[in-house]
This record gives C-alpha cells, sequence and structure tokens, in this order.
C-alpha cells in the first residue's frame, strides 16, 4: 500500500523538482534538447534578472503584491464567515425555501460561467464596483461552492447536540460560534485552502484596469510572456508563484485534526 | 426578538437573520446573471453602435439551431457526459483510496499530502501558463507531452487488451478498464480538490469509534466497510457532484460556448447552448444523486 503511495507521490513530485531545477538553470540548459531533469551548472542568474524587472517596472512591485495579498486574504476570511453563517441554517434549521434556496445553489455551481459575464459586468459596473477591490472581493464571498460545502459537512452533525446546547440556554449565535464552528473545522479549513488556490490565481481580468490595482499573478504573467529571452526568469517566476500555496496548504493542513462531532455523543 | 411571534415565525427569521449576507451577494452577481442569460438564450442580441444593446427576441430558434444545425455541439455534448460518465466513478474511488492512505499517520504526511494537491496548484494562472511554456513538464513543450502520453498509451495497451480478452473477460469490461489505464494522468490531476474533502471527512470520524472496533476484534477491512465508508458517504454525493462541476469547468462544450460568445459574438446562442449543456448535466446529477442519496448514511 504505502509503495503505491510512494510511487504515487514520486510521480506527483516530479513536475515539482523539475520546475525548481529549471529555476536554477542557466539559460542554454533550459533549452537543451533532450532535456535533463537536473541542473549541472545551478545559477542565480535568473532570479537577479526577475528582481531587475521588478524593481524596472511601472508601480512598485510591492504593489502588486499587496494587492493579491490584500484580495487574498480578504476573500478568504469573508467568504468563510458568509457562506458558514449562510450552511448553519440551511442544514439545520427548517423555514420555507430551504429547498429552492440550496437547489438554485446547485444550478449556479453548474452554470458555466463564460456566459454569465456580459450580466455580470452590468451589475458589477451598476454598483461601481469596477475597477477596485470590491470586483474581486465580493464576487468570493458569494461563491456558491463554500455554501456548499459547508452544508454538506454540517449535516453530518448530530441534532443531539445543538439541542443539548440549546437546553443549557446558548442562543443561535452562541451556537453557532462555540458548537457548530469547532466541530467543521476541518471543513473550513479545507475550504480555506481551495480559496486561497482560487484568490490567489485571479487576475481579475476584465474588471481591474488601473495598473495600481493589478494582481501579482498578472504582473508575472507578463514577464512569462517577454518571449524566449525571458525564459529563465519565467521559470523562477513559475516557482515563486508556487511556492506560497504549497506552504499555505502544508501549513492548514498540518492543523486540520480530528473534531469530537460524534464522540460527545453517549446514546 | 419579539414575544409575540411564533416559533415557527422566530426560526425562520433567524434563519434568514444567518443567510441573509450571503443571498444579498448570491441574488445579485449569481441569480440575476443566470435569469438574464434565460433573456439571452430566446432572442438575438444586438450591439448597438455608441455602446449598450438591444435584445431581439426569437423564440426557440436559438435552442433549435444548437441542437439540430450547429455541426459540432450535439457531438461534443455526447462525448462530454460520456466522458463525465466515465470519469466520475474512477476519479471518486481513486480519491477515497489516497485519501484513506494519506490519512494514515507516517512521517512526512503532510508533505505527501500536499503533493498529491500540487495538480491543482499547477493548474492556476501564471504558472498554468508556465507549465504550457514547457518549464514544469520535462518534455518541452504540453502538446508534445500529451502526444507522447497517447502514443506510448496505445503502445502499452496492445498487450494489456489480448490478455484480458485471452482470460475470456467481456469486452465491456475491457474497454473500461483500457480507458481508465489510458485516463490516468487526467484522473489523478484531477482529484486533488476531491481527496481534500475526503481528507477531512475521514478526520471528523471519532477515533473511539476505531478503537472499539480494534477492541472487538475487527480486521481493518471490516473496519474500513463498517466505519470509514458510510461515515464518509454523505461527501461521496458531495465529491460525485463537485466533479462533475469540475469537469464543466474545462470541457470542450464549454470551450465552444465562450467561443461562440467571444469570437463569433453570437451570446443568444451561446446562452441557450449553455443551458442545454446546464440542464442535461443537472438532470443526470439528479438521478445520480438519487440514487446515490439513498445509500448515503448520516450518523444520527
Amino acid at each position: 500500500m504505502f509503495s503505491f503511495l510512494g510511487m504515487m507521490g514520486a510521480f506527483m513530485a516530479l513536475p515539482l523538482v523539475f520546475a525548481i531545477n529549471a529555476a536554477f538553470k542557466p539559460l542554454d540548459e533550459i533549452f537543451l534538447f533532450p532535456p535533463r531533469v537536473f541542473v549541472r551548472k545551478p545559477t542565480l542568474n535568473n532570479f537577479v534578472d526577475l528582481f531587475t524587472l521588478m524593481s524596472n517596472s511601472w508601480v512598485p512591485f510591492s504593489r502588486y503584491i499587496f494587492n493579491t495579498v490584500f484580495v487574498t486574504l480578504m476573500g478568504i476570511i469573508g467568504h468563510v464567515l458568509i457562506a458558514s453563517a449562510a450552511a448553519y441554517p440551511l442544514s439545520k434549521h427548517r423555514f420555507p425555501g430551504r429547498e429552492v434556496l440550496f437547489t438554485s445553489v446547485v444550478l449556479a455551481l453548474m452554470f458555466s460561467p463564460h456566459v454569465t459575464q456580459i450580466p455580470n459586468y452590468m451589475i458589477m459596473s451598476w454598483i461601481g464596483f469596477i475597477d477596485t477591490y470590491w470586483a474581486l472581493i465580493v464576487p468570493a464571498f458569494a461563491f456558491p461552492l463554500g455554501l456548499y460545502l459547508m452544508k454538506q459537512f454540517m449535516e453530518q452533525i448530530p441534532d443531539a447536540i445543538l439541542e443539548a446546547a440549546k437546553i443549557d440556554g446558548a442562543s443561535e449565535y452562541r451556537i453557532f460560534w462555540t458548537v457548530v464552528m469547532p466541530n467543521v473545522k476541518p471543513a473550513w479549513l479545507t475550504l480555506i485552502i481551495l480559496l486561497f488556490q482560487l484568490l490567489w490565481g485571479n487576475h481579475g481580468e476584465g474588471f481591474i484596469y488601473s495598473e495600481q490595482l493589478k494582481s501579482l499573478h498578472y504582473a508575472l504573467e507578463q514577464i512569462i510572456f517577454g518571449g524566449f529571452a525571458r525564459h529563465g526568469v519565467a521559470a523562477a517566476v513559475a516557482l515563486a508563484m508556487m511556492t506560497p500555496p504549497i506552504l499555505f496548504f502544508i501549513f492548514a493542513q498540518s492543523r486540520i485534526i480530528e473534531t469530537m462531532a460524534a464522540s460527545g455523543m453517549k446514546d | 426578538m419579539k414575544k409575540g411571534m411564533t416559533l415557527r415565525r422566530r426560526q425562520a427569521l433567524l434563519g434568514i437573520s444567518f443567510i441573509f449576507p450571503w443571498l444579498c451577494g448570491f441574488v445579485l452577481l449569481f441569480a440575476v446573471p443566470l435569469l438574464q442569460s434565460i433573456r439571452y438564450s430566446f432572442s438575438k442580441l444586438n450591439i448597438l453602435p455608441g455602446g449598450g444593446y438591444e435584445l431581439e427576441s426569437v423564440g426557440l430558434s436559438n435552442f433549435r439551431y444548437a441542437i439540430l444545425t450547429d455541426a459540432t455541439y450535439n457531438r461534443l455534448l455526447t462525448e462530454a457526459v460520456l466522458d463525465m460518465v466515465i470519469n466520475v466513478p474512477l476519479i471518486l474511488f481513486f480519491s477515497l483510496f489516497c485519501a484513506t492512505l494519506l490519512n494514515q499517520k507516517f512521517r512526512g504526511r503532510s508533505v505527501a499530502r500536499a503533493l498529491f494537491f500540487l495538480p491543482v496548484i499547477l493548474a492556476s494562472g501564471a504558472i498554468a501558463q508556465a507549465e504550457l511554456a514547457g518549464l514544469i513538464n520535462m518534455t518541452g513543450s504540453a502538446q508534445a507531452a500529451e502526444e507522447l502520453a497517447e502514443s506510448s498509451a496505445l503502445f502499452d495497451t496492445l498487450p494489456f487488451t489480448s490478455l484480458l480478452l485471452d482470460l475470456n473477460v467481456p469486452m465491456v469490461v475491457v474497454d473500461y478498464l483500457i480507458g481508465a489505464v489510458n485516463r490516468i494522468y487526467e484522473i489523478i490531476t484531477s482529484s486533488g480538490v476531491q481527496i481534500l474533502i475526503f481528507l477531512a471527512a475521514l478526520q471528523s470520524i471519532p477515533s473511539s469509534m476505531y478503537e472499539v472496533a480494534r477492541l472487538e476484534g475487527a480486521t481493518s477491512y471490516e473496519i474500513f466497510w463498517k466505519i470509514t465508508f458510510p461515515m464518509v458517504s454523505p461527501l461521496i454525493l458531495t465529491n460525485v457532484i463537485y466533479t462533475i462541476i469540475d469537469s464543466f469547468t474545462n470541457s470542450p462544450v464549454t470551450e465552444t460556448i465562450y467561443n461562440t460568445a467571444f469570437q463569433s459574438l453570437d451570446f443568444g446562442l451561446s446562452a441557450s447552448m449553455a443551458w442545454i449543456y446546464t440542464l442535461t448535466v443537472g438532470l443526470l446529477l439528479i438521478g445520480i444523486g438519487y440514487v446515490v442519496s439513498r445509500r448515503v448514511f448520516y450518523y444520527h
């Protein structure tokens, strides 16, 4: 079993190993055919070039970094709070319109995003979100996937725990914060990972025009498209963009520990 | 909360107060565009000189064109649906299997988990661009990699096929197995999120259950089928739906829809194509959901 896991792991790790090596290759080794996985004469030139390019950019490069980090953070916090708050009554309370609401969430999840692009843009411009951070952050708040995921997990919490809390006199807000949320910790940590992934790779194309508001991804993509001479830098960029999500993933995953949802039960 | 309200009304109000912030965003950014696209699908969208557009109602002709006249659309649609039917069970099986393995305690576990999530990370934004440029795959360009994979897969499966046929395995099963082997790359790369969801589900299972089972002398096999499987079964449905949705976002049909809208600038047609696609998959989803949810076990 574990040898299988090891094999798969090695297979999956290959692109990572290759990307790390590519970032340190001098230009002649990048274009070598047949390509080699491991670098022969490692060099930091690619990174030096990257920093030179970065310091020459029109707006200070730190601005791009700030944009992406800000949008990602705000989007994650807002989404997890709002989606879990909405998922709680959807999974644990009966009220009129519940089924309709949930069905429309699934439908919205399935719908091809390209078709709603035009109405979407018009609504954004009607609210005045175009060319602001809000155009990137607010859609992340209402993203249907999180609600869906949180609801599925909350449904697994035994009703008896909630009833016990209610009998002990806890208000609904208190139940939500001290009973429901801790019990679905694996769910929202997973959601955070997914969202980080999603928002980190966000371009904001179509909604953002000012150079000052553009994302790190956008800026770095420009570098990648700079042609053959920029190939080395592009390799460095790929590595730089890959590292934060991977580190974040490892960090968040290691915080997921077994919860007590069902173990608090004494039937 | 006012005193005079009935319990039911009070609960309804409370529920709505929790949902409200989300509902606002949802209605504004998802529901309204969705409804708008229904209108598009029944009309022809004319762009006015000087900005803006007007809608000219054309009835069902967009739908008729998409299904009956368009050269590739219905073929792509059947292909996409068939693909989905084949891929979904494979992805589910693979991701549950990996999640169970990754849930064991061993050294370097978090790194191993990250490795299995790597394809999802690689599939986004600038990294994907770099991948296309051949900086992550060894073979120079993604195109070449795909061609290589195809040719080598064809080469490999021939003896395998004849072996299975010699063993009197029915042709349908052989086809499926070969298909599975050929798709292995696709399946691995698209199960990252599913593995993650299953992992979260596995971690919600209390360890006391396993302890009791061990004390009673259950084997690992029994433990998996009697405890692990029923406990994660609600998330199997979740993952089925997620997988289907995921296969949606980058299928040839979606590409056609996009091209119809932004290259041929036929927004009405593209909206109706999207709705046909959504409805087809929606029906499929309802069918699958019905079958699966009857077997789902909730711990109460």
